[in-house]
């Protein structure tokens, strides 16, 4: 099924949007999630908030890249999981208590500036990912944005490993140049 | 900014960016494109063969789907048949030359300038000639030489008399080494076409030198033909080598070692160059003058 199809699904409020996203993107999602987490049952818990996310947000909300969507969903909530496991083990159960009783003493409990520094930084990543040929371009997301294993990456594009390695270390110099080059560093 | 900035700002790349690396992955069930172009690729290298290094392809006239390049590594492609390379050229007539027929492209992408080097064998599957050093041509001739051209059928058979050393007999070039520079090219990426057939094509890196190397067995068949010159018809035959190149597309430069000595000898030989730099940077316009632009002709 198309995403159009699906996402009509979902505008329709029929519950099978949830099964064929599951059917299309599944192996995605999953994948997501267990690069970042490296345990499957967390994965499949974190691919099942995605779903129930989608179903949430889908009206009002209209994805162009459904796929991209829902791993950008995937992704965030995989990064919050971890961060709240290592938060937890750090400070005994605690700390993450405490941190976010700290976090009320800023206004809206957030920080716009560092939102604002955020959005300029992903624009700056955009146009240096633009700049690249596509092959390196896509090691370069599979690894900072799927967290891809640089084995896998090997295998995918048929380079070896210490190649992807090189092209992968000589693009995040170039990288660190652009950001610097903006002032963002 | 940390580590942790960074990583969420990965977040906001682009749909179009993240469909494309999840098709490399294979993690979406559409038919993976960029694997199957490198596949097409890798299969289609052994078809394919003399090395040319050519200029700067300004307005090349090609189809561009079957790329799978790193940013300053090589990347291979089996050009289309009809496929045409305009090649900046000031002395020609319409300020280009046209090539054609080249059956596979090794592109360096993203390079302006060259940094110059020399070389130094390591190890030779032979003694440099000592004979030869203290006299002329080869009176500067010792193991410290550096070069930026070694052909070894002038230093493995120092023989007068012209008797070949019997492990050189039948062959044309025992071992070759000369090296491309990349100077010439004006930010569209560099180019080195292949006119021979390779097959048992490696492509791998060597840390330890920073380069990314493509071995390669290459033949090249010659049909039989009159030759004016001698005055009768050679019959056809394949001349064969083994090739190792050494790129660092980041440095510009391409270091090409061929022989005739199978390939454990020619890899051996590679693995064991000592490369240095001059210092010199080479530009485009060293190239347009010809300097250290290498005839391109192996063998």
């Amino acid at each position: 099924m198309d995403d159009e199809a699906i996402l009509t699904l979902y505008r329709q409020r029929n519950s099978s949007a949830v099964a064929e996203t599951e059917t299309k993107y599944g192996r995605l999602c999953l994948s997501v999630a267990n690069n970042i987490l490296s345990s499957r049952e967390d994965s499949e818990e974190c691919v099942n908030d995605t779903w129930l996310h989608a179903w949430n947000a889908i009206p009002p909300e209209w994805p162009l890249h459904f796929g991209a969507w829902l791993s950008r969903v995937t992704r965030n909530l995989a990064v919050s999981r971890l961060r709240e496991a290592r938060a937890q083990k750090r400070g005994g159960g605690e700390l993450p208590l405490v941190m976010d009783e700290l976090a009320e003493c800023i206004p809206g409990g957030s920080d716009p500036q560092r939102a604002v520094e955020r959005k300029e930084l992903s624009e700056a990543i955009n146009r240096f990912l633009a700049a690249l040929d596509p092959m390196t371009r896509d090691l370069f997301v599979a690894r900072y944005y799927y967290s891809a294993p640089v084995n896998e990456l090997s295998k995918r594009s048929g380079w070896s490993a210490g190649k992807v390695k090189t092209v992968l270390r000589r693009t995040r110099l170039k990288l660190r140049n652009n950001l610097s080059r903006e002032g963002l560093l | 900014m940390n580590r942790d900035d960074l990583f969420d700002a990965m977040g906001g790349i682009r749909d179009e960016y993240l469909d494309s690396a999840a098709t490399l992955l294979d993690y979406s069930k559409e038919e993976n494109n960029m694997n199957g172009s490198a596949n097409k690729t890798k299969t289609g290298l052994r078809k394919t063969g003399r090395i040319l290094l050519i200029a700067a392809v300004i307005a090349c006239l090609f189809t561009a789907t079957a790329f799978a390049a790193g940013l300053f590594s090589v990347s291979t492609r089996v050009p289309d048949p009809k496929e045409t390379f305009q090649i900046h050229w000031d002395d020609s007539e319409n300020g280009y030359l046209e090539w054609s027929d080249a059956k596979l492209v090794l592109t360096f992408p993203d390079v302006g300038e060259s940094r110059e080097i020399e070389v130094r064998p390591g190890w030779l599957p032979f003694e440099l000639p000592s004979q030869l050093a203290g006299s002329s041509p080869w009176d500067h001739l010792s193991k410290e030489t550096w070069f930026q051209r070694f052909a070894s059928e002038s230093l493995c058979f120092p023989d007068e008399s012209g008797n070949l050393p019997e492990m050189f007999q039948g062959i044309s070039q025992p071992i070759l080494i000369q090296l491309y520079s990349m100077a010439q090219f004006r930010g569209d990426g560099a180019m080195l076409m292949l006119y021979q057939s390779p097959s048992d094509m490696t492509e791998e890196h060597w840390d330890d030198m920073n380069v990314d190397v493509l071995s390669f067995h290459g033949r090249e068949h010659f049909d039989e033909r009159y030759v004016e010159a001698l005055g009768k018809t050679i019959e056809a035959y394949d001349l064969e080598y083994d090739y190792v190149l050494l790129s660092n597309a980041e440095a510009g430069w391409v270091i090409e070692v061929c022989g005739q000595l199978g390939m454990d000898t020619v890899r051996k030989v590679a693995r064991n160059l000592e490369i240095r730099e001059t210092g010199n940077v080479l530009t485009s316009d060293d190239f347009q003058n010809q300097f250290l632009f290498i005839d391109g002709g192996v063998g």
